[in-house]
């Protein structure tokens, strides 16, 4: 045993790479399960050897849900969720650069007051807020509307972007918007003209953070909406699961993964932006 | 021309504000009214409720199954965020800062696609991955021959561990990022210079990193905690709380009494805002915390 040569360097990280092999393993066991599961001819929960791959999950998608959705379709949870999503992400981006422009170009009392609320509301758990708003939205016939939902996921929202922007826009000088007041313009002209440019990438990125936000969203849309033609993907693929009978794990994973790849792939493109985000919890 | 500067700098909070004041504010304070009442969702009392005053929240006292969904929030968070994730992601962290290792990248990337994606998908996959025959006995049965076990029926006979794993699973990224930009920030001279002085990775570890990282660490456990405290929609889908109310959250608890029968909304409600409480405490430490430090 002892005689088999191994580099000192290896020896020494040999417990480091033991580590990481466990926890890529823990960490890709899951995901590889829902990625065989989709491409597996005969999809279950239990473990076997696939027989073969096949991609007929992904296109049967297009045929009808089944069962007591008998004419709902996947796709249109996909459609639904892109609407709502759409709507909460541009919402929320045009209130989150308002008010950001407000607390860093002007200074007036009750501005700290203001970012504090906006840390507490962003640390709140939306549960607190589900029995008063399923009130609310009976009263005012909300239930089972997108504006309602969309008005109810963008307030839960908005904290998040909000203080992003305003983390953004602290960055950028206000130099340059200054000189152009120099020249007679006004400041919320100079922003506009000079400020919103400059600051483009960064509103790309609060928009898609806020889209995908609102595309994983679950606890609202379960309480607020309870026609199925309405739903969004994520109570979708709730009720899917949870269907009497025969659990559909072929087309289940297929659609889980349709569904994933727009936050896997914004969260990848906003990966920097995130990760200087977090570090800014910690650095200063 | 135009509105003294002060004023338009309000105006433009307006619309935020507005809409925060109509759709969050005003609801945790009609929350705070319908625990005051025998409101329920369906039935007479949908419309016809009356004040019970503090009745709700003194039923709670003396439910078992509140306090037992406080119990396994509790468990929930200790185990799963401040002992787990936080641990896991601080170990991470160090190991892919280490020069000369490799696949770090795909590590990092698993363990980061495992908190993106939304969390149903992640409730939905763990509920069938943690199932008897599932895929994640299948990978232990070499240990099971081992001991000579039978296979364990995760989320039957042990759903508050599975429960505390997944989670685990879901939320250790956040933990591994602060860390990580914790780590970078601080100056490669002091180990240059411990390392003139002859010193350990051990004492490197224990005199350097650890001390510069305590803020971090506080920072993480607080917000962790906080966030693990709210989950509700992983666990509602993989177990729905059960078997019973073996992994029946706070969150759970208050989303069983309002939106199933018999749809105690007043009671629910009254739930809610205790827990409210013990988190708007948590926040509050938070927010003090980074004040002292900053200034």
């Amino acid at each position: 045993m002892s005689m088999v040569y191994m580099p000192r360097a290896f020896t020494r990280l040999l417990p480091v790479y033991i580590f990481m092999a466990v926890v890529f393993v823990f960490f890709a066991a899951p995901l590889a399960w829902l990625i065989i599961t989709a491409f597996d001819p005969e999809a279950s929960a239990e473990f076997h050897v696939p027989k073969g791959v096949t991609t007929k999950w992904f296109s049967e998608l297009i045929k009808p849900v089944g069962g007591k959705y008998a004419k709902v379709y996947p796709w249109m949870w996909i459609v639904n969720s892109l609407i709502i999503s759409t709507a909460v992400a541009t919402l929320v981006t045009a209130l989150s650069v308002l008010s950001a422009f407000s607390l860093t170009r002007y200074s007036f009392r009750g501005q700290s007051a203001v970012l504090n609320l906006f840390i507490i509301l962003r640390l709140m758990p939306p549960m607190v807020i589900a029995v008063p708003i399923v009130v609310l939205f009976a009263k005012l016939a909300l239930v089972n509307t997108y504006h309602g939902l969309i008005l109810v996921m963008s307030a839960l929202i908005l904290p998040f972007t909000l203080l992003i922007a305003d983390g953004y826009f602290r960055t950028i000088p206000s130099v340059y918007e200054e000189a152009a007041m120099v020249d007679g313009c006004s400041r919320l002209k100079a922003f506009l003209k000079i400020t919103l440019p400059l600051a483009t990438p960064g509103i790309v990125t609060i928009w898609l953070l806020a889209f995908v936000t609102a595309w994983g969203e679950f606890l609202m849309p379960l309480v607020l909406i309870g026609d199925p033609y309405l739903y969004p993907a994520s109570i979708g693929i709730y009720y899917w699961f949870g269907m009497y009978g025969r659990i559909e794990y072929g087309r289940i994973c297929a659609f889980s993964i349709v569904y994933s790849i727009p936050s896997i792939v914004v969260f990848l493109i906003t990966r920097k932006y995130l990760q200087r985000g977090i570090a800014g919890l910690v650095t200063r | 021309m135009g509105l003294p500067a002060e004023l338009t700098g309000r105006l433009l909070l307006l619309p935020a504000l507005v809409l925060i004041g109509l759709f969050v504010i005003f609801p945790v304070a009609w929350g705070v009214y319908i625990s005051f009442t025998d409101m329920t969702l369906v039935g007479p009392k949908a419309v016809k409720y009356g004040f019970v005053m503090f009745k709700n929240y003194l039923r709670l006292l003396a439910d078992p199954d509140f306090w037992n969904s406080l119990r396994v929030s509790f468990l929930f968070t200790v185990f799963s965020a401040l002992i787990g994730q936080a641990s896991l992601g601080l170990a991470l962290a160090l190991v892919l800062r280490m020069e000369g290792i490799k696949g770090k990248t795909a590590v990092a990337l698993v363990v980061f696609i495992a908190w993106i994606i939304p969390e149903v998908v992640a409730g939905f996959t763990w509920g069938s991955f943690a199932m008897k025959w599932g895929y994640l006995n299948a990978m232990l049965d070499p240990i099971y021959r081992l001991l000579g076990m039978k296979y364990i029926n995760w989320l039957y006979e042990k759903p508050l561990e599975t429960i505390i794993i997944a989670n685990i699973w879901r939320g250790t990224a956040f933990s591994m990022i602060l860390f990580t930009a914790a780590l970078e920030s601080i100056p490669k001279f002091l180990y240059e210079a411990a390392e003139v002085d002859g010193a350990s990775s051990w004492q490197k570890f224990r005199y350097i990193t650890f001390p510069l990282l305590s803020y971090a660490i506080l920072i993480d456990f607080i917000l962790i905690t906080i966030w693990t405290f709210m989950v509700f929609t992983m666990i509602y889908v993989m177990t729905g709380g059960g078997p019973g109310t073996a992994t029946e959250l706070w969150t759970i608890f208050v989303y069983k009494r309002a939106f199933t029968p018999p749809y105690t909304l007043g009671y629910a409600a009254a739930a809610a805002n205790i827990m409210f409480m013990i988190v708007l405490a948590l926040i509050v430490t938070y927010l003090v915390m980074i004040r002292r430090i900053r200034w």
